[in-house]
């Protein structure tokens, strides 16, 4: 089982800071605008949202696991609600490598694999490096390819 | 090939209408200010304007509007200001549908929707053709898809074998009538909002206001099940299902009819629906769901339907037809789980109580401690309800085939073949995890854009992360002995696998058709 990059942390603690000022931001704005709830609110809504999103990232990154394995790529995610994937590669439709602005300053990258089902038809792989991102969108692609032969249309 | 010349007084007045309509009130406003010129100062003469700018719009699209068959595919071309043309290859194609309301009937015309797997609309939609050119786009469409694909046959056989055609079933009158008044559609519930909106809440008489309120409730639930009765009526009215060749074909509807096909190799699940009136009078439905629409789409001719309502025994029997499986024995979730489903039931009983409890503390809302209480009266049902989703819920794994079951009010059996498994997915909620319960469930997901994925609720931990792997591989057997048969049935023929290689979601790489069958060449560019 692989795990992903330590820095995938920072990456979701990014996240968390952005959802952290936003919850802020509109707290703030409550409290000028509607009604006061006074600063020590705001201030706690804040820093409650940044610590429930670091928190989230630490513990999303210790569960995060992923295996290329034989026949298909196996995950293992979520912080509350476990959730564990199986993505037969004969089922892979295309392959994406994702680097948003973070990530690139992190040196980082993700890998979408994407499939026909109707649900969950995406699935990320977040926190590569980029060789490593490169090296498993070109493996997922070939292994897809090596048995697309046995698949069947929708 | 152009459209039916009638499609264009046919579009004109109907899309015309509505658009007369909005511009007569526009103008009806506008009529005295100075906005309009003088010579239009008039509100029907703008609604007339209106309506002619659509009719010669319509006129256009006409125009440019040009499809045809080819040996390849579908090509439509289409658009009056920005133009498009579109090729759907004959191998994607999943569904093609005929519909004709009342009017078009009368006309002689008729639209053809043609779907496949990929992309969220309609691909391609003919509105409107000649009725027997649409069944001709229907058939030729079966027919050139496996001229493509047997490499012997003549067109004259195929044609031939393609007008062969075996009645599955059909809706009589008697049946079509239970049916009508079986399947009440519990979406029709959300209309019951209304009802407290229409009586007044008197505050003093909270308990007359109850009374008159549950009086109120099934009188609207009478009239609930009528409507809902008249539309199930009018949607199966005629309802005829035949197989022809590789093909299903459906007819049904009263007002508006519809026809479509629906390719067998495309069909992605079988779903068997009871709700509890038909259990207790045997019968039951079948749905045959294909790739065809996008996820969340209402079917356009709710082509997924194979059988409306049939004894539960012949609704097995045709489902063997389609898909052969041995009678699935369903392994029920562990007994721990009907103990959470009836402390789930009494929780959010008593959440519900709270919560007017506290309203009522809170706002002063009118109505009794008593009443707002009355939710934990409910608690008693709560074991029994936990046992009847308990009992009803289940999962069973056969030689080809996975089956899972749900629901009380309305079972539904998913019939799922393993080589259309897309991915499988185990989860375990923060409760399913609890030491106490250790239970997880799993997604199997398929391509089929109906009903949603098939739902292996609440196993055991164990049998949830056995039934994963399982489901996996069972999936890489069932597709080498798929190959290895159809390779063993056209080794000669290199074009066979065209159809069934590829995804219609990809673009159709011609890699796929070639036939060496050696390792993956390193760098096969897309």
């Amino acid at each position: 089982m692989e795990t992903l990059n330590p820095r995938v942390r920072l990456v979701w603690a990014v996240g968390a800071v952005v959802t952290a000022t936003v919850l802020g931001a509109v707290a703030a704005a409550v409290d000028r605008f509607v009604f006061e709830v006074g600063v020590p609110v705001v201030v706690a809504v804040a820093g409650l949202a940044l610590a429930a999103g670091v928190v989230n990232a630490v513990l999303k990154y210790r569960i995060w696991r992923f295996d290329v394995r034989e026949d298909d790529l196996y995950l293992e995610r979520g912080v509350l609600t476990r959730v564990n994937t199986v993505v037969p590669f004969v089922r892979v439709q295309h392959v994406d490598t994702q680097r948003g602005p973070v990530e690139r300053t992190l040196g980082l990258a993700s890998v979408v694999v994407y499939t026909a089902g109707s649900r969950g038809a995406d699935v990320t792989v977040p926190g590569l490096t980029p060789e490593r991102a490169d090296e498993l969108q070109e493996r997922l692609r070939r292994l897809a390819i090596e048995s697309e032969r046995e698949s069947d249309a929708v | 090939m152009k459209l039916h010349p009638l499609s264009i007084p046919y579009r004109g007045l109907s899309r015309g209408a509505s658009v007369g309509f909005m511009l007569y009130f526009v103008g009806q406003s506008l009529s005295g200010t100075d906005f309009l010129p003088a010579p239009l100062d008039q509100p029907i003469l703008v609604a007339l304007a209106g309506v002619a700018v659509v009719t010669v719009w319509q006129v256009a699209y006409f125009r440019r509007f040009e499809y045809e068959l080819t040996d390849d595919g579908l090509d439509v071309a289409s658009g009056v200001l920005s133009r498009r043309h579109r090729e759907i290859p004959l191998g994607r194609i999943q569904n093609v549908d005929i519909s004709r309301n009342v009017l078009q009937r009368a006309l002689g015309v008729a639209a053809v929707d043609v779907e496949t797997a990929g992309g969220g609309a309609t691909e391609a939609s003919l509105q409107y053709v000649d009725y027997d050119e649409a069944k001709r786009l229907q058939r030729e469409i079966q027919r050139r898809k496996r001229g493509g694909d047997g490499a012997g046959e003549s067109d004259a056989e195929a044609a031939g074998a393609a007008d062969a055609e075996a009645e599955l079933f059909a809706l009589d009158l008697d049946d079509l009538l239970l049916l009508s008044v079986l399947s009440f559609d519990l979406r029709y519930l959300s209309l019951l909002a209304f009802g407290p909106a229409a009586f007044p809440v008197v505050p003093g008489f909270a308990e007359v206001a109850f009374v008159g309120g549950v009086v109120l409730v099934a009188l609207l639930l009478a009239g609930l099940w009528a409507l809902s009765a008249a539309v199930t009526f009018a949607r199966y009215y005629g309802f005829r299902l035949a197989r022809v060749g590789d093909e299903l074909r459906y007819e049904r509807g009263l007002l508006q009819r519809y026809d479509g096909s629906i390719p067998l190799e495309k069909v992605q699940t079988i779903t068997l629906r009871e709700n509890v009136l038909m259990r207790r009078v045997g019968y039951a439905t079948l749905a045959v769901e294909t790739a065809g629409y996008a996820p969340g789409q209402t079917p356009s001719g709710g082509s997924e339907a194979a059988v409306p309502l049939a004894t539960r025994e012949s609704v097995l029997e045709l489902a063997n037809e389609l898909e052969e499986f041995d009678p699935p024995e369903f392994e029920r979730p562990p007994e721990r789980a009907r103990t959470r489903y009836a402390i789930r039931y009494a929780l959010s009983l008593a959440v519900l109580a709270g919560l007017l409890l506290g309203t009522r503390a809170l706002f002063g809302v009118p109505g009794s401690q008593a009443l707002a209480a009355a939710p934990l009266a409910f608690v008693v049902l709560a074991p029994v309800a936990g046992h009847l989703k308990w009992l009803n819920r289940g999962y069973a794994v056969g030689e080809d085939h996975v089956f899972t079951r749900n629901g009380f009010w309305t079972r539904t059996t998913k019939v799922v073949p393993y080589y259309r498994i897309q991915t499988v997915i185990q989860s375990r909620t923060p409760f399913q995890r609890r030491q106490r319960w250790r239970l997880a469930s799993v997604v199997i997901d398929t391509a089929s854009s109906a009903g949603g994925p098939a739902l292996a609720a609440d196993l055991d931990r164990e049998d949830a992360t056995a039934l994963r792997e399982r489901l996996g591989e069972q999936l890489q057997a069932n597709l080498a002995e798929r190959r290895s048969e159809s390779e063993s049935r056209s080794v000669s023929d290199s074009d066979s696998q065209s159809d069934s290689d590829s995804d219609s979601k990809s673009q159709s790489d011609s890699d796929s058709d070639s036939d060496s069958s050696g390792p993956a060449g390193p760098a096969r560019r897309d």
